[in-house]
């Protein structure tokens, strides 16, 4: 056992060496690792009694490792954790193929699957939790900084993992999972720096699905006139069937999962925002929704519950995109507002000047406004700012009723 | 393995820089290897065959002795058949030690000894796991329950209460998962998009 009230980084150890000999190391230290040989996780490939059987033993292998890795001294924990390669391994593997709420293909129902699924999913969760703890108690602590060089340099956390882990987790587990990814934000701000790295890339799958729809306008493409015998660009209703559904699940993963972790985790809305985040999401909204939505209605389906699927997660992503951009203004402009902090004007106008640029999106302003109407916020930042300009605000609000009329839409009462 | 259904983490993973670039191809998935890792963990524990044979025949006179001999030597046979015929005598040992550990306080082999044993060893001839039940039953029967039980508390480290002191034990979690929360069910005849199309 390693001494106490010194960080875990700073301890060392004294232990009987394979040829009993004893000696002095580090407490954390690859020689202290045991050999486990945890096992990647992976879902049964269906549901024959042979493949249920192989998953339940491959999921309960998991489940006892993880549970004796919880039962470890902190010393060993982390140096399980740090030094074992397999284990680092299964995790990622839970969080890349554990089945999510919303994707199509569930497990096998069976009580064993169940049991055993729910089980792993705990586990999982805790040893994650146990990474993201720098202080586990008076006695068992890392020193906060060299906690965030162990967690990043080691790749325990990384933006993708902790996508994952909102949207795999925080349905039920927000505060836990809030106070573990405020945790490792503060104690390694380079995740703030990997996060504005992800945010373009998170932009281009709503490009990437633009395209695919035959959506995208850009640059010279745009501007060239296309040759008479050119092949006519893929749409949303000529792709293949599998196209379509490949795109709309990739959209109902993509906006839950930023939604997950924008809820749990406000105080990234400004990284999303600075990077202009929310008029990309509005545009997307407004281009790509009409036309996915049509497909969905017009085109013929083989199958008629798969057509209904479809336009039930259609619509799950356009709440979830109008969540987001509620999000995203309600933490960067309307909470320090209320919050009565410096600069109130700045942000007012901000805000104002966001939903001014919502107005020409007419079919995301009436769904917008449809979840949260714009009025109420209006009407919030008046009482905040007595000197909010009223021409402006009524301009607004003349706009956003244009819309509803435009699209022949009727508020609801 | 069913394909990946699409997801964003799976493209970040895949084009941004900041998550380790992993090669899948080193993934391996072999449960025989995981066993056989099992096993050998098994036999680094406390409980040892030698441990068992002691604590058996010890205090016994010499018929008795004998009896349990011929005991302990048909549970060996029984490991044997249960571990395969390719292993030591070492590996064979020590799977008899897991034997009687397994079926030291059970009178018949239920769903939770067979998955034990599966789990440890594979699959295995059922008849091997009862006969090794049996031996195990008669081994201890004359030994007293409490005795028993108390050996393999003291000997085995699958039996130490490490579990009640494990990080999160008094953590409530919560199952929920994420859903569908669709704003509208489908219209049969809506054209909303269709009038805003329209607008010249």
């Amino acid at each position: 056992m390693a001494c106490a009230r010194v960080p875990l980084d700073e301890q060392q150890v004294t232990e009987r060496g394979a040829q009993g000999k004893e000696r002095t190391l580090p407490a954390l230290h690859p020689d202290r690792k045991e050999e486990r040989c945890f096992v990647p996780y992976r879902p049964p490939a269906g549901g024959s009694p042979a493949e249920v059987e192989e998953f339940l033993e491959l999921a309960r292998f998991i489940v006892e490792e993880l549970e004796w890795l919880l039962a470890l001294p902190h010393d060993r924990f982390w140096c399980q954790v740090v030094f074992d390669e397999s284990l680092q391994r299964c995790l990622d593997s839970y969080l890349r193929h554990a089945p999510r709420g919303l994707d199509l293909a569930a497990l096998p129902a069976s009580p064993a699957v169940a049991d055993v699924q729910r089980a792993l999913h705990r586990a999982v969760f805790l040893t994650f939790l146990r990474m993201a703890t720098h202080k586990e108690s008076k006695e068992n602590f890392f020193t906060p900084a060299v906690f965030g060089e162990i967690i990043y340099d080691n790749f325990l956390f990384d933006i993708p993992k902790l996508l994952d882990l909102c949207v795999l987790f925080g349905k039920g587990n927000n505060q836990l999972l809030h106070k573990m990814i405020e945790n490792i934000f503060t104690q390694q701000p380079a995740y703030f720096s990997d996060l504005n790295e992800t945010i373009p890339t998170v932009l281009q799958v709503f490009d990437a699905i633009l395209e695919k729809c035959g959506l995208l306008c850009e640059g010279a493409a745009a501007t060239e006139p296309m040759k008479l015998n050119a092949h006519k660009q893929a749409s949303a209703m000529t792709m293949s069937q599998q196209e379509l559904v490949d795109i709309i699940l990739y959209l109902c993963d993509s906006t839950t999962t930023v939604h997950a972790f924008l809820d749990i985790f406000p105080a990234a809305c400004s990284s999303f925002q600075s990077l202009g985040f929310l008029s990309r999401l509005t545009s997307f909204y407004e281009a790509a929704v009409p036309e996915l939505q049509k497909a969905v209605r017009k085109r013929n389906f083989d199958d008629e519950s798969l057509q209904e699927d479809l336009w039930k997660r259609l619509s799950h992503c356009c709440r979830k995109m109008v969540e987001t951009a509620h999000l995203l203004l309600h933490h960067t402009c309307l909470q320090p507002i209320l919050d009565s902090e410096e600069n109130s004007q700045t942000f007012a106008d901000e805000l104002l000047q966001h939903f001014t640029s919502f107005l020409p999106e007419k079919r995301f302003v009436v769904d917008y406004d449809e979840q949260f109407p714009i009025a109420d916020d209006i009407s919030l930042l008046q009482q905040a700012l007595p000197l909010v300009d009223e021409t402006r605000t009524s301009y607004l609000l003349q706009g956003v009723e244009g819309a509803w009329d435009s699209l022949g839409r009727q508020k609801p009462q | 393995m069913a394909p990946l259904p699409p997801r964003l983490t799976g493209f970040l993973r895949s084009f941004s820089s900041v998550s380790k670039k992993e090669d899948l191809t080193e993934q391996f998935y072999d449960l025989k290897a995981k066993r056989l890792q099992r096993q050998k963990l098994f036999a680094k524990e406390g409980l040892t065959w030698q441990k068992i044979v002691h604590f058996c025949t010890e205090h016994q006179d010499k018929a008795e002795q004998q009896v349990v001999n011929q005991e302990l030597k048909s549970l060996l046979l029984s490991a044997k058949q249960i571990v395969g015929t390719e292993h030591g005598q070492e590996a064979v040992e020590s799977a008899a030690a897991f034997l009687f550990e397994t079926f030291y306080n059970k009178d018949h082999v239920g769903a939770e000894e067979t998955r034990a044993i599966k789990q440890m060893f594979g699959p295995f001839p059922s008849s091997a796991a009862e006969s090794s039940c049996s031996c195990v039953a008669r081994l201890v029967a004359p030994l007293g329950d409490s005795r028993v039980e108390n050996f393999i508390k003291t000997q085995s480290s699958r039996h130490n209460p490490q579990q009640c002191s494990a990080f999160g034990r008094n953590i409530v979690f919560s199952y929920d998962c994420y859903t569908l929360e669709p704003l509208e069910s489908m219209p049969f005849s809506g054209t909303h998009d269709e009038n805003s199309r329209i607008d010249f």
